[in-house]
């Protein structure tokens, strides 16, 4: 009975959290259109519903009664399973991701997370890693030029960037003592004992780790809309098509952007000014401002070439992950 | 022989590469633009009106007291009421059209001697709106008006016909007639700047 209850409520817990992802993210996608119109000086959506509210709807429903071609000489399993593949390991992300501590409601205690892993975050950073797989599948699947080249591109990034990106992590990971994610944030106690001011080099590795992983703008070789047609989801179209993008670019920035927040600006820790709901309300106050700092810097930046990317990676953003590392070790060691 | 000349690519000074400087100003760039207001027409809502000089869809002028000199000598063999398209039928504007076949124009002589245009149409589908044949038109009866939503659902639409040509000039010279060319109203302007112009 115990077992079938823990099994219902966690079942219960996913339903919630994939459902409100798939909702957000469709409201994302409407955030990134109004603030990429507005950088651009044009409105951006404005007519479905106030102000474009009911745009992602109109979207989704397009999207979804679209023709679905799939062309003649395409591998098919890869074909149907890159799609997938980029979107669910993305989603599963969330799994360890905390939103708050435990809470009682009505004498039942209700933990906003799924699971608290002691190694939250080594599988955070796998299952990024796997959903990277999809758009390199996607590429090889198409048996077509442009995704070829937009697949092979995000390899060749991704060799760069992994590395630096695990060994930033270590920075913080070494201050907390702890792989799970509600010990990082539980180490970061009040306003400066936020891990930014202790690791700003470690955050602008990640930063930039994670605008190479969700292909967002200065690092977004794989799909390079001028170069390459669509890059990897050129022969692409329908709902599939729509997974590859609202994956990266919504899921993959949102939930990146919750890690970074975790990491460095302890998780839902603020003032308790909105009563009973600060903690949320706190949480998804700095997500949002972290995944507007990265559309931000998506409409402002020209993008680099593979070369320059996999040279900054590997000349510039490893050595200083690992000099945070020793210089993090160093000032433990002498502080005890 | 071509001499090539190698430059090196400027080097960023220390502070550039530490506090990423030329990031921080494209942000600032797009920052400014993010708080401006926008620029945009709400299209199918709001219209812009062009100018008057604009090239859209053709229209014919009617008679209307206001005819060029030449319409009182050509106008004599003609039959036209008033407030009716002053088209004398004279094959000018096909005449000077780079697609000529776009016009079908048709007159007949009536018992009394006098012409009556029966038929005047273009189709726009062939039209590249260059205007020749307004410049042609000795009568100043064909005109181009600002109208410029000119799509439909079928191409037989898109032949225009003599009556919408008339109610489309009566229209525009109704809206427009009186309102100053740019080309004159800078001319002031150009008078001030670079002097005026001494004909001996």
């Amino acid at each position: 009975m115990e077992i079938l209850g823990t099994v219902i409520g966690v079942a219960v817990k996913s339903l919630i959290f994939i459902v409100g992802m798939f909702l957000a993210s469709a409201y994302l996608t409407l955030i990134e259109r109004k603030f990429a119109g507005h950088v651009q000086q044009r409105p951006g959506p404005l007519h479905v519903g106030f102000h474009g509210i009911l745009q992602p709807i109109a979207d989704a429903l397009k999207v979804l009664t679209k023709e679905d071609i799939v062309p003649a000489n395409v591998d098919r399993v890869l074909f149907y399973m890159a799609s997938l593949l980029a979107f669910v390991p993305v989603i599963m992300i969330l799994a360890v991701i905390p939103f708050g501590e435990p809470f009682t409601v009505f004498g039942l205690e209700i933990k906003p997370y799924i699971t608290d892993l002691n190694v939250g975050l080594i599988l955070a950073l796998a299952f990024g890693s796997i959903s990277i797989y999809g758009v390199i599948f996607a590429g090889w699947a198409s048996n077509s030029k442009y995704p070829m080249i937009g697949g092979l591109r995000k390899a060749a990034v991704l060799i760069g960037y992994e590395v630096a990106l695990g060994f930033a992590m270590v920075g913080p990971l070494m201050m907390a003592g702890s792989f799970s994610l509600r010990e990082i944030v539980a180490a970061q106690d009040g306003f400066f004992g936020a891990f930014i001011w202790y690791q700003p080099i470690a955050f602008i590795v990640i930063l930039f780790a994670i605008l190479a992983e969700t292909g967002r703008t200065p690092f977004d070789v794989q799909e390079a809309e001028a170069e390459l047609v669509s890059g990897y989801n050129t022969e692409y179209s329908g709902m599939k098509f729509g997974l590859f993008p609202l994956a990266e670019w919504y899921i993959g920035t949102f939930v990146l952007s919750a890690i970074a927040v975790i990491l460095f600006f302890g998780g839902w820790k603020g003032p308790e000014i909105f009563g009973p709901l600060s903690p949320f309300v706190w949480f998804f106050l700095k997500v949002g401002m972290m995944f507007m700092f990265f559309l931000w810097v998506h409409w402002t930046l020209p993008r680099y070439r593979v070369d320059q990317i996999t040279e900054i990676a590997w000349k510039v953003m490893l050595p200083l992950s690992l000099l945070n590392i020793f210089i993090t070790a160093f000032i433990i060691l002498i502080k005890g | 022989m071509v001499k090539l000349k190698f430059l090196d690519r400027p080097k960023l000074s220390i502070w550039e590469r530490i506090i990423f400087l030329d990031f921080i100003k494209g942000l600032r760039v797009t920052f400014k633009n993010l708080i401006r207001k926008t620029i945009t027409t709400k299209y199918p809502y709001e219209k812009l009106t062009p100018p008057k000089r604009f090239r859209g869809v053709h229209a014919h002028r009617v008679k209307d007291g206001n005819e060029p000199l030449s319409f009182s000598v050509l106008g004599k063999f003609m039959e036209i009421g008033y407030d009716e398209s002053r088209c004398v039928a004279c094959y000018m504007c096909q005449q000077a059209c780079p697609m000529p076949t776009l016009f079908k124009i048709e007159a007949v002589q009536l018992p009394d001697g006098k012409k009556r245009v029966t038929k005047f149409e273009m189709n726009l589908l062939n039209c590249l709106y260059c205007g020749l044949c307004v410049d042609a038109c000795p009568v100043d009866c064909l005109i181009m008006t600002d109208v410029y939503e000119s799509a439909s659902y079928n191409r037989e639409n898109c032949v225009i016909k003599m009556d919408d040509m008339s109610d489309r000039g009566r229209d525009f010279d109704r809206r427009r007639l009186k309102e100053k060319d740019r080309i004159w109203i800078d001319n002031e302007e150009r008078t001030k700047l670079w002097g005026q112009i001494r004909w001996t």
